[in-house]
């Protein structure tokens, strides 16, 4: 696989970003360089194996319907890079 | 009529001839002018005729668990801004999701209620896409393994009996709220409803109308509502969802390009959102256009759909990818066996409990399970009453016409089911006419609901004398004031019966049984002794 500009300018809608033309060429590298890397892992054969998604056995680790770990309000804006002490603030997105 | 009809012909010619229509409907009478107007929309209809509405939708449920999908956040509606809220529902870096069990439980309900096949292994993924109202950057959903595949909905429209097929139900979570007007310069954020469980129930495209689309959503809201895993509230957005829609000529097999609602917030505006959009679609095709495959959005206020999102520049390009954070749930038969022992009656089995062990007609029903909480108080009126069908049709009549006029929902109503027994009590013992108790004292005693209905009837004065002793001297009384009557009634004139009734009721000023006093009447005019 290769990225070239079409699949940039994708990239760049779907991550919602605006990139310069000289960023573009900068990523358009650096992504090209981290899939070479990876490429290099298909040269193992890996026929019948199935793809791992999970990094342990465990299933149905489910949780009891009750309400609990709530933080308050104060306490969760406390991080917001922006905020009215009632919502977090963004640009305008609409 | 004739001359009418004449001008029928040279109008449609003229039509045809391509000659200007003002030039003529300027000078032909009124009535032409509205025949014209009736051909022109008849040729309208004729054209919308000629397509087929190919309808799917998928339709967002949110459950009433107590906590959210996947962490312990509270799920209620209708909290103050940003207090229902967790490290994990903001995406702190480094928190694990955890699923909740009862969201499983509802899901696997419904599956069954709908006679879908249960996943024994259904996993969950990620649908990346950048809101700033979907902290995650990606919300968590099912794709490859949805917890139910298949199943069935059947709808009847316009007395013909549909199977809607269902592709499958997958659980996943709500986004947080986006607010645009509040503040000018930016958007506010709340996201107590960010992790609330939603199931999107997909349909196959067997839908064809609006109509149609319209009775599949409120047939799913009332089975929802029974088998308790939602309250089914539209003004609260327990229900969305979003219609896939496209048109192609009759007998045509293949589906046309289609456009997707988003969005859509009650029954109603379903049925709009789509008649209009299907109507769009025909218009763009006869001017021999194409549709674009695009994201619309219905604007309730003007009934229009517009563009949001067109496909080929921008479409959302999901990049779904395994959810390694929350391991695989495994459903074994035992489990689903449990589910289905617990699962609550369903609207079929009440119905036939209803006519069966209730003796009421399917009409009565109906009207009753339209309502699960109506049904609920019927039950609560019988706990104290056998007058199972005076029950109904105080329900079905009175209540629900006073529950419509003050615009009202059972649960809100004011009166006991306890205190509407013991108002049938009162007709059945004859101690109030029936037209007293649902015209007189119902519409006093909902505004004093604490006040006994006895006490009520009695303050109004509308207590009946039933007392076949008391009725009896008022009728010999009356008996005797007519010998005249009397006698031309033994004559024949029976007649009559109606003038003494009249004289009997007015005597008591109204207030006797009058069934008892009729049949005292006949038997003392007719025994001629």
């Amino acid at each position: 696989m290769k990225i070239d500009k079409p699949l940039i300018s994708r990239l760049e809608v779907l991550a919602k970003l605006k990139l310069s033309e000289a960023e573009k060429e900068e990523f358009a590298d650096d992504l090209n360089n981290i899939l070479q890397m990876v490429e290099k892992l298909q040269e193992v054969d890996t026929e019948g194996v199935e793809p791992l998604v999970y990094i342990n056995e465990e299933v149905n680790k489910l949780r009891a319907d009750q309400v609990e770990g709530m933080v308050s309000r104060a306490e969760a804006l406390k991080n917001a890079p922006d905020q009215d002490e009632t919502y977090f603030k963004t640009p305008k997105v609409i | 009529m004739l001359r009418h009809s004449a001008y029928f012909t040279a109008l449609i010619e003229t039509k045809i001839f391509r000659r200007t229509f003002t030039f003529y409907s300027f000078h032909v009478p009124k009535s032409v002018n509205f025949a014209l107007r009736l051909i022109y929309s008849l040729l309208h209809f004729a054209r919308l005729m000629k397509y087929e509405t190919v309808i799917g939708l998928e339709v967002h449920v949110q459950l009433n668990t107590k906590s959210k999908a996947f962490c312990g956040d509270a799920a209620a509606y209708g909290a103050a801004p940003n207090t229902h809220i967790s490290a994990i529902s903001m995406a702190h870096p480094g928190t694990l999701p955890r699923v909740n069990e009862r969201a499983i439980e509802y899901a696997v309900r419904l599956g069954l209620a709908l006679g879908c096949d249960i996943t024994r292994d259904t996993r969950f993924d990620r649908k990346n896409y950048f809101y700033a109202d979907s902290p995650k950057g990606f919300q968590t959903t099912q794709d490859s393994h949805p917890i139910c595949v298949g199943g069935k909905l059947d709808i009847e429209v316009g007395g013909e009996q549909k199977t809607i097929r269902l592709h499958h139900i997958h659980l996943e979570e709500d986004a947080g709220k986006s607010i645009h007007d509040i503040n000018p310069k930016h958007s506010l954020i709340d996201l107590n409803r960010a992790g609330v469980p939603l199931l999107e129930i997909v349909t196959e495209p067997d839908l064809r109308s609006g109509e149609e689309a319209y009775v599949f959503i409120t047939e799913l809201r009332k089975l929802v509502r029974y088998l308790d895993i939602s309250d089914g509230n539209m003004q609260e957005g327990s229900i969305r969802c979003d219609c896939n829609i496209s048109i192609r000529p009759k007998g045509e097999t293949k589906l046309g390009t289609r456009c997707e609602i988003k969005n859509v917030n009650s029954m109603r505006n379903a049925k709009r959102a789509i008649e209009y959009e299907a109507k769009r679609q025909i218009k763009v095709i006869e001017k021999g256009g194409t549709i674009d495959q695009e994201t619309r959005s219905f604007d309730a206020q003007v009934g229009h759909t517009n563009n949001v999102l067109r496909s080929k520049e921008n479409a959302h390009d999901y990049r779904y990818f395994p959810e390694p954070d929350l391991s695989p749930v495994l459903l074994t038969d035992e489990y689903i066996d449990t589910v289905q022992k617990n699962m609550p009656k369903l609207p079929n089995e009440i119905k036939q409990e209803l006519q069966l062990v209730y003796g009421l007609s399917d009409y009565d029903a109906n009207v009753l399970l339209e309502d699960k909480d109506m049904v609920f108080f019927y039950k609560e009126i019988t706990q104290h009453t056998k007058n199972y069908k005076a029950a109904a049709n105080w329900l079905t009549n009175v209540i629900k016409s006073y529950l419509n006029e003050n615009n009202l929902s059972i649960d809100q109503f004011a009166l006991s089911p306890k205190t509407i027994a013991n108002l049938i009590g009162m007709v059945d013992d004859n101690k109030l006419s029936n037209a007293a108790a649902s015209q007189k004292v119902f519409p006093e005693l909902v505004k004093q609901p604490d006040t006994s209905p006895l006490e009520l009837a009695g303050q109004l004065n509308l207590l009946q004398d039933s007392d076949a002793g008391s009725i009896e001297a008022l009728v010999d009384r009356i008996i005797a004031k007519f010998p005249d009557k009397v006698k031309a009634y033994r004559n024949g004139k029976k007649g009559l019966l109606g003038m003494f009734m009249g004289e009997v009721m007015k005597a008591s000023g109204g207030k006797v049984n009058p069934k008892v006093a009729n049949q005292l009447l006949r038997e003392k005019l007719d025994n001629k002794t």
